[in-house]
């Protein structure tokens, strides 16, 4: 009796626990981001956030993967290390994620390595760009991060290659945010004169949150440089540019300039003719797929999509495929599928992993002629 | 050392000045009448900036019109802000006022994000893109209205407080708040009216600054903590010395960006502020007397 009461509880917990276990295995496939939803940058969050959400409603439109459906979770990190690690340590604690997305700011995604290195989870960079990144993931270092975006040494190094090949290169004073990312722009652009027996003019920090720069660009113009490299984003990047305009100008731009965020008035002036940038991606590339995406994202957003919003949809995709061929959700298995990726990208080149788990997409050189933007080319970073 | 270099510092210093001063303004008269540190006065300002993009760019509405309306607003609000929160705190104490203001801020700022959304806007006029030169030195037209702006306003507090009896009974609430009771004073409407002024002149700065500035939910946060370090170095709850105090900061900081690294200018204002504290704890034009 007692040994077939013992059965039955047997039974019992393992029915239980193999119903949890089928439960499981048919609920959704999770990725975990950290992405600033709040702070300085939550705007380019939100439009990380908007790209990955449409790549993985398309991948869901098609039966998800593995037979089930995908979702992202989304924590806010305030492009702010600690609130990363805080953000990351939360979901790696939780257990149900198989893979980790993003950070967005450089500083964040340098302060997620570790932990993903730790927790043996993958780890899929999206924007992030210093340089850095690369150097810390791969062959001897961090094995479970990917970085899909160009790092800022090889975009800065294709830039300064085109301007070079105009004579431009020859006076730039650098101009960025003191963060990662403007501290990354800087050593990147340095490498990159460097390597041509060249060096930067001047080099000037700000903090994230300036709101007056004229002291700073009434500087830099009695400097007279040739070029100026901008390195600045979000409510920054806005008011830099509508400062330098209502100061005369006077250098043309060049570095990360975000060209599609210039106001209407200025552009259309023709005051920023002659600024030559460079980014991982602009809306008016001419390829079928990136024309399809743009078309989505404004059908969802009622606004194109800016460079964030391609890279967190690409990057995702790489995720998707990587998860897809893998054939597991077993961390392990996700990240050695990341490793062999071959994926099409939407610039035309395919996405694959280098022995630092980094791709080397295409960079876009832009350019402003008549108050419009030209691609001027893309290099291969 | 070229002269117009230094005269465009100087200029551009003075103007930047100005702006600090008129949230500095408010905050001083604030703490100076109620003895409370207002932490959501930098809400107040995104909040004018904010409602001055939208009655200019969705209303249509002309730049003073949109200036009067949002000034209006903004001393509607110091009233309800008054009546509903700060009211009730007179005489409590003064750890309490603090986390009212700051989870006050926290809401508004967060509200405004959830509202807004985070993306920088950019309030254009007609003036948005003008500017007047001199030689080599060059003004945007807007900044120069934020400067008439700030100066006048500046000017009107000045007549207030020392010109009215309402400025009396202020400066009488400020200094001891039970002899102005008894001689007739009645601390609570002059409270309600130091905070409707107060936040006023935040609305005010923040649709002056509209035009100037990208506008979006985090803008106040910087700008109160300079306000902050302000109104220590100009004393305590003195309205003037906080005007001048930003004025002098603003010249200052506009002379070692331009000479210096820019990131020197942030550590500008608290260091400044550790040094008065140490030197002088009354701040530079602390007199034991407040607004």
């Amino acid at each position: 009796m007692l040994r077939m009461r013992r059965t039955v509880a047997m039974a019992a917990v393992a029915a239980l626990a193999f119903s949890g276990f089928v439960g499981a295995q048919e609920g959704p496939v999770l990725i975990g981001a950290s992405i600033p939803l709040t702070g300085g940058v939550a705007m380019f969050g939100q439009h990380s956030r908007w790209g990955a959400e449409l790549a993985i409603a398309e991948a869901n439109a098609k039966g998800g993967v593995l037979g089930r459906k995908l979702e992202m979770d989304f924590q806010d990190n305030r492009c702010n290390p600690a609130e990363a690690v805080k953000s990351v340590t939360q979901m790696l604690a939780e257990k149900k994620y198989v893979a980790i997305f993003d950070g967005l700011c450089s500083s964040a995604a340098l302060a997620i390595m570790p932990l993903v290195e730790r927790a043996g989870i993958p780890f899929v960079v999206a924007n992030a760009s210093a340089t850095s990144i690369a150097e810390r993931s791969g062959v001897g270092g961090n094995k479970w991060t990917f970085k899909v975006n160009p790092t800022d040494g090889s975009m800065l190094d294709a830039l300064v290659t085109w301007l070079d090949k105009d004579g431009k290169a020859g006076s730039i004073a650098f101009l960025g945010e003191d963060t990662d990312f403007g501290r990354a722009g800087s050593s990147g652009l340095e490498a990159a004169l460097k390597k041509r027996n060249r060096k930067l003019a001047t080099v000037d920090f700000f903090q994230k949150g300036t709101a007056d720069f004229t002291p700073l660009f009434t500087k830099i113009k009695a400097q007279k440089p040739g070029l100026l490299a901008l390195y600045a984003v979000d409510a920054d990047f806005q008011n830099a540019i509508r400062q330098w305009y209502s100061m005369g100008g006077g250098v043309p731009l060049t570095g990360r300039v975000l060209v599609d965020q210039v106001p209407k008035e200025i552009m259309d002036s023709g005051f920023l003719d002659g600024t030559t940038s460079v980014q991982p991606y602009d809306p008016s590339v001419d390829t079928p797929g990136n024309r399809a995406f743009v078309e989505a994202f404004k059908k969802l957003h009622n606004v194109p999509p800016i460079l964030v919003s391609f890279e967190s949809y690409e990057a995702t995709k790489v995720l998707i495929d990587a998860i897809r061929r893998a054939g597991s959700a077993n961390p392990a298995a996700i990240r050695d599928a990341l490793a062999t990726t071959k994926l099409p990208s939407m610039l035309g080149t395919t996405i694959e992993f280098d022995e630092h788990n980094l791709a080397h997409n295409n960079a876009i050189i832009l350019t402003i002629k008549g108050g419009k933007v030209l691609v001027l080319g893309m290099s291969k970073t | 050392m070229d002269l117009s270099f230094c005269l465009q510092l100087l200029l551009n210093g003075i103007v930047i000045g100005v702006i600090y001063a008129l949230v500095a303004m408010g905050l001083s008269l604030i703490f100076g009448v109620l003895e409370i540190v207002n932490f959501a006065h930098g809400e107040f300002y995104m909040l004018g900036a904010m409602l001055a993009y939208f009655l200019t760019m969705n209303a249509g509405l002309g730049y003073w019109a949109t200036i009067l309306v949002v000034t209006a607003v903004a001393v509607g609000l110091g009233y309800v802000l008054y009546e509903a929160l700060l009211g009730s705190l007179q005489g409590e104490g003064f750890e309490r006022s603090i986390l009212l203001t700051l989870g006050l801020s926290m809401v508004l700022q967060n509200g405004a994000v959830f509202v807004f959304t985070t993306t920088p806007k950019m309030m254009q006029t007609r003036y948005s893109y003008s500017n007047v030169s001199l030689g080599d030195l060059r003004v945007p037209v807007m900044r120069l209205l934020a400067l008439g702006l700030g100066l006048l306003a500046f000017g009107a507090l000045y007549l207030i407080l020392y010109r009215t009896r309402v400025g009396k009974a202020m400066r009488g609430v400020a200094q001891n708040r039970d002899a102005a009771l008894m001689v007739g004073i009645d601390p609570r409407a002059v409270s309600r009216l130091a905070v409707a002024i107060g936040v006023g002149l935040s609305g005010l700065a923040g649709a002056a600054l509209a035009p100037v500035y990208a506008v979006h939910p985090l803008m106040g946060f910087s700008f109160v903590f300079k306000a902050f370090a302000i109104i220590i170095i100009g004393g305590l709850g003195n309205v003037a010395g906080a005007a001048i105090a930003a004025v002098g900061l603003g010249v200052l900081e506009s002379f070692v960006g331009g000479f210096f690294p820019l990131v020197m200018v942030d550590a500008l204002a608290f260091t400044s502020m550790i040094a008065i504290l140490l030197l002088r704890p009354q701040g530079l034009f602390g007199r034991g007397v407040r607004v």
